[in-house]
């Protein structure tokens, strides 16, 4: 990527090949690409878009600058889609919670193979089941946009920024800070188990403007400070059980410390 | 001293004033919802007067966020100021002063444009504390000085007004009907009531002290603590463009906080102040004694409010008082 030299100009002598793609998940995050409508023309003015399986028939699927991917690794499938994806990018950008932290698919990790069992890809036998992960379990991630359903704002300045040549501006900051920002009553501060002080913000506080605790679909900020956030949840009176269980619905597996947390193991 | 020109008003009479001050300008005061904020008031009624507001006023002055200018292949462009004139009602001390260290930062030291026109067009009427209006409040012992246009004391069924300032002089002799002389207050009728006292504010000396720890240990490092204090002034400042053109869009600042490891991130990656200790202390310190160092004042106002919002509530109030104590016993 080579900075544009004059800023001003969106029309970049070649514009960046991008591929976006869904694996295992509900495409609701290819969705909120798409739900930008008033920008989508720009948006697609701004890069070239050689492959977008979910709208587009034909899709090319190598050289690309940039590739996005939705979804988790939970089939082999997806596993050499990723692989080959990365292969043929030179940046791969992980959008969304499933592809982040595996989300609330890869809770399936955290209970006993009978409870899931019959639900599998059973009848699909072309469909091989892997353990449930996120992408950056099995190929390198250059660029995180998180949440459940991502914001569909931050995907733009995204697109912006690697449009400009610059670095996408995510942020690590705690949900709190923009839950301060909008003038929120504190929900922690009522009881409730809210997990902002601990989850990447970006969402501008989205649930708590609307009365919703923060449930860390972001998940963990590089700086939580975790076994702070146990403790004030138990002083609130939550058992272990169920704070281990909420911590775990979004980002449990970025959060492996529960296990000698909560069970003394791991 | 010189003695402070002081008047008598009705409650009527009171509101009368504000509701006149209210044509050609918006009355910001204190309403009580789940929690008190400055807001908007169109009733005067609504005005909550009895205990200090859970946010302060800050806001008005330095917004959230906020548009700096426009830029595009043409140039730049700023903003069209389109704020109104604006009263402000029911400001303690410590907010009062907050908004003076303020003016300190943005308009002697940055000349900022942005903050100047808002506060150009405030008037700030304040509001006496006779009896402790938070848990967790301690002005005086920050030895705060007079700052305000009018600042309001309530007696039973009427206000004593101090005029502070030559706006506040002005607006007393406009409306000179509703305000009958009175004779000046006592030193010891114009003293605050608080909740806390803060027994040191010259900490230097204290920097290494293993007193601190108990603070860091509760610390989530939330930010919490600097988006509620009324001085804190700390901001980001980023660009957003559009997706036509992104070589035009804005360029935006926002608050930002000490408090997160972002805050000192450079280019490069690295960052200043990665343990949350340093960052603990940053704000402390920051507030009590690097501001000092520059500004003759510590940076706090007293408020209290870093504390009553922080999801642990530490109290470095107390912290201090013990490491001041721990002194005395060795
Ligand atoms: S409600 Fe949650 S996100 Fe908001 S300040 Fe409180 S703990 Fe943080
Ligand atoms: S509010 Fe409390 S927990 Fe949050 S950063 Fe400030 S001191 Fe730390
Ligand atoms: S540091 Fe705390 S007590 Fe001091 S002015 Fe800020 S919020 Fe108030
Ligand atoms: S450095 Fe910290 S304490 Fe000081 S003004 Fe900035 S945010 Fe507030």
């Amino acid at each position: 990527m080579s900075r544009a030299k004059n800023p001003g100009k969106p029309r970049q002598p070649k514009k960046l090949r991008v591929g976006i793609y869904g694996i295992t998940g509900c495409a609701g995050c290819q969705l909120s690409i798409i739900f930008n409508e008033d920008d989508i023309l720009d948006l697609l003015d701004l890069v070239d878009l050689q492959a977008f399986p979910f709208i587009k028939e034909v899709n090319a699927d190598q050289h690309f600058d940039w590739v996005i991917v939705e979804g988790l690794v939970a089939s082999e499938q997806d596993l050499a889609t990723v692989k080959k994806l990365r292969r043929n990018a030179k940046y791969l950008v992980s959008l969304g919670a499933c592809a982040a932290t595996g989300c609330v698919p890869a809770y399936r990790q955290f209970t006993l193979k009978e409870n899931y069992e019959h639900l599998l890809y059973r009848k699909q036998k072309r469909l091989k089941d892997v353990e449930p992960t996120p992408i950056d379990a099995h190929v390198k991630v250059d660029y995180y946009i998180p949440g459940c359903p991502p914001d569909k704002k931050e995907i733009l300045g995204f697109f912006t920024a690697i449009a400009r040549g610059i670095e996408p501006r995510g942020t690590d900051n705690p949900v709190c800070v923009e839950c301060r920002k909008n003038g929120n009553a504190c929900l922690l501060d009522q009881g409730k188990p809210c997990l902002g002080p601990i989850t990447a913000g970006g969402c501008h506080a989205v649930c708590i403007n609307g009365g919703l605790e923060c449930w860390g679909c972001r998940g963990p900020t590089k700086d939580m400070n975790l076994n702070l956030m146990i403790d004030i949840l138990r002083k609130k009176g939550f058992d272990d059980r169920f704070i281990r269980d909420r911590m775990r619905t979004f980002a449990g597996l970025k959060l492996p410390t529960l296990n000698r947390i909560f069970h003394g193991k791991g | 001293m010189p003695l402070m020109e002081t008047y008598r008003q009705t409650k009527a009479d009171w509101k009368r004033f504000l509701e006149a001050l209210m044509k050609g300008r918006e009355l910001i005061a204190p309403v009580k919802r789940d929690l008190v904020r400055f807001e908007r008031v169109k009733d005067i009624e609504d005005i909550h007067l009895k205990s200090m507001s859970y946010f302060p006023a800050k806001h008005w002055f330095f917004p959230e966020e906020q548009t700096l200018f426009r830029f595009s292949k043409k140039g730049f462009e700023m903003p069209k100021q389109k704020e109104p004139r604006r009263v402000f009602f029911g400001l303690r001390k410590c907010d009062l002063n907050a908004i003076k260290h303020q003016d300190m930062v943005f308009i002697k030291q940055a000349k900022d444009p942005y903050y100047k026109a808002l506060r150009k067009k405030s008037l700030l009427l304040g509001y006496h504390c006779r009896t402790a209006p938070s848990p967790f409040c301690f002005c005086e012992s920050l030895g705060l000085p007079d700052f305000f246009d009018l600042l309001y004391y309530e007696r039973k069924d009427h206000f004593v007004v101090e005029v502070g300032s030559a706006k506040g002089k002005a607006l007393v002799k406009k409306y000179g009907r509703w305000f009958h002389a009175e004779k000046g207050l006592t030193p010891e009728q114009r003293r605050i009531k608080n909740a806390d006292t803060l027994e040191e504010t010259d900490i230097g000396r204290f920097y290494d002290h293993p007193g601190w720890k108990e603070g860091v240990n509760l610390c989530l490092s939330c930010g919490a603590c600097t988006a509620l204090c009324p001085t804190c002034y700390c901001h980001s400042i980023h660009d957003e463009v559009t997706v036509a053109d992104p070589g035009s869009g804005e360029r935006k600042r926002q608050w930002s906080s000490c408090q997160l490891q972002g805050f000192t991130k450079v280019a490069g990656g690295h960052v200043f102040r990665k343990d949350r200790e340093s960052r603990f202390k940053h704000r402390i310190y920051h507030q009590l004694e690097w501001f000092r160092e520059k500004n003759k004042v510590p940076l706090c106002t007293g408020c209290g409010r870093c504390i009553q919002g922080c999801p642990t509530r530490i109290d470095w109030v107390s912290m201090i008082n013990r490491m001041k104590d721990d002194e005395h016993r060795t």
